[in-house]
């Protein structure tokens, strides 16, 4: 682009606006990792637990939960990797990022309350990550992500209301439904708009 | 008879109004992301960069990532004003009738 001094027309200079506007239009690079790995994490998690607690003996299948500590730590690191290559950040980048923090410190507090009645924090857990969930699809205007947060209630109700295998399996189909389904979607998306 | 705003002599110019109209939807873009957005040549960047922060339009940030300088830009509320006024003069100019 070169500089042309007080000679652009109205229509020159408008055409000029709306093209930067479009250039930064939201396209949150890492937004797809975090989805993908958070939603394989629990997944898996969940699962191991259902196979544990139906399958086997072992008497504290909960354990398998331990391994979401590490988790916030590599998504952390990785956040903050990435974020600092980041040659812009928009207002959108900052609206996603503090929404899926709020939603760690959210979970955090809730998992203390539930503490003494655990049964009940599978329910209220997918209640409340359906928010941020919401959120994003909202941010990135991707509708698959809108759904997914319809999917992740459905599937509270159900971990509520239904019998012990139901609820112990709503936590990874609504992973599945919910997350990794949009997650790969939005990958997809995220590549071909890089093209 | 319809009174026409002077436009921003600042703002009336291709490059520094690509850099302003970024800076406009981002809370802070480095030398490298206006480059790419905007397709000038780095000298010529430098130089209309240099015009916008010496009139208080935008903030520039010197810093290192890693072992790369990092030249780092954010538009200040000066220049967020002066850029909502170019908007609303250049809509008098699109819209006469509106403006009478």
């Amino acid at each position: 682009m070169e500089t042309r001094e007080n000679q652009l027309t109205s229509q020159e200079s408008l055409k000029i606006i709306t093209d930067m506007i479009n250039k930064t239009k939201t396209s949150i690079n890492q937004s797809s990792f975090h989805l993908l790995f958070w939603g394989w994490l629990i997944f898996f998690c969940s699962l191991s637990e259902f196979i544990l607690w139906k399958f086997t003996s072992y008497a504290t299948p909960w354990y398998v939960w331990f391994f979401v500590v590490p988790g916030v730590i590599v998504s952390l690191v990785y956040g903050f990797a990435k974020g600092r290559k980041d040659s812009a950040w928009t207002y959108a980048t900052g609206l996603y990022v503090w929404n899926w923090i709020g939603f760690l410190f959210a979970a955090l507090v809730l998992y203390f309350i539930s503490m003494k009645n655990m049964e009940s924090f599978g329910p209220f857990i997918l209640t409340l990550a359906g928010m941020p969930l919401l959120m994003s699809g909202c941010i990135l205007k991707f509708r698959p992500l809108i759904i997914g947060a319809f999917t992740f209630w459905i599937f509270a109700l159900a971990a509520r209301f239904g019998g012990p295998v139901v609820s112990a399996l709503s936590t990874p189909a609504a992973m599945l439904t919910g997350d990794l389904i949009p997650g790969y979607l939005l990958k997809r998306k995220n590549s071909h708009d890089t093209v | 008879m319809t009174q026409f705003k002077d436009l921003d002599p600042l703002l009336h110019s291709q490059l520094r109004l690509a850099v302003v109209s970024l800076l406009m939807n981002v809370e802070v873009a480095d030398f490298s992301f206006l480059q790419e957005k905007t397709g000038a040549t780095s000298g010529n960047l430098s130089i209309q960069i240099t015009k916008l922060k010496e009139a208080g339009y935008i903030e520039v940030t010197k810093k290192f990532s890693g072992n790369y300088p990092q030249t780092l830009c954010r538009i200040t509320p000066l220049g967020r004003q002066k850029f909502v006024d170019y908007v609303n003069a250049l809509k008098e100019y699109l819209n006469p009738e509106k403006n009478i």
